[in-house]
């Protein structure tokens, strides 16, 4: 179980200047802790020291995807409940139901502002707080 | 004192500017990826790299101010996914639109590099 306040965010993002401006637009203007990973394999490195309270997905990443990344951190004790957002461009409705089966808590849809990212984060969270819909729900 | 904003503000145009600055030689690429997949449609892999560069200019496009990268970049994915699905459905491969998307791209890339044009604010 998490706690009210959403402080920690994991990240994982490939393209390195998507990944700088979002870590410092959660970090400087919503005031987050973010762990920012270029891949699956950087976040499963850093996620149990970590201990994040929401896990921030790109979709489309070479070798290991979003879908796969959560899969991989499912298995881990530390995330394994954690509510977890995508950010993508792809949202046909093929797509979001195959999120909603992921379980995926909401979609950030590509291209973002980051100047109302850390915003928009926020709002999921208190979403899923309160007990809110689920991706395409 | 700069405020959190400002500064994020800040290294969003240094990034928005580089962004732009690489665009030609990303196309480029984009250009080349295109062809080596069309002279080898069923190899994956080329397949691969080429659908996931131009996603990815699909989504930092808008987000460092050329909305225009983003829309052309959408339409090139588009088209690249319909020819696969043709060729995977074993129907004879049409590539013009995807000629067509991509003089688009290129399009979109030279009218970022005006400066009374791009880049735009972000949405």
């Amino acid at each position: 179980m998490h706690g009210d306040h959403l402080n920690r965010i994991l990240y994982v993002e490939d393209d390195a200047d998507i990944r700088k401006i979002v870590s410092m637009s959660l970090e400087m203007v919503g005031d987050y802790t973010v762990a920012a990973c270029g891949s699956c394999a950087d976040a499963l490195e850093v996620v149990d020291d970590f201990a994040p309270d929401l896990l921030l997905l790109d979709v489309m990443m070479p070798d290991v995807d979003g879908p796969a990344t959560l899969r991989e951190l499912r298995k881990r004790e530390s995330t394994a409940d954690t509510p977890a957002v995508f950010i993508t461009a792809k949202v046909q409705a093929g797509d979001m139901a195959h999120y909603r089966r992921l379980g995926v808590f909401d979609v950030i849809v590509k291209p973002f502002d980051p100047m109302v990212l850390s915003d928009r984060v926020g709002q999921i969270w208190q979403q899923y707080r309160s007990g809110g819909h689920d991706v395409a729900g | 004192m700069t405020s959190p904003d400002e500064i994020v503000a800040m290294e969003l145009a240094r990034l928005s500017a580089a962004f732009v600055a690489q665009l030609p030689a990303q196309v480029q690429a984009v250009e080349e990826q295109v062809t080596a997949w069309l002279d080898a449609p069923q190899d994956a892999d080329r397949y691969d790299v080429l659908s996931h560069r131009v996603h990815q200019l699909q989504g930092s496009g808008s987000t460092f101010g050329c909305p225009g990268i983003s829309r052309a970049a959408r339409t090139l994915e588009q088209q690249i996914g319909a020819l696969r699905r043709d060729i995977t459905a074993g129907r004879v491969p049409a590539p013009a639109a995807i000629e067509s998307a991509m003089a688009e791209l290129q399009n979109e890339a030279r009218r970022a590099q005006t400066p009374s044009q791009g880049p735009e604010a972000s949405p």
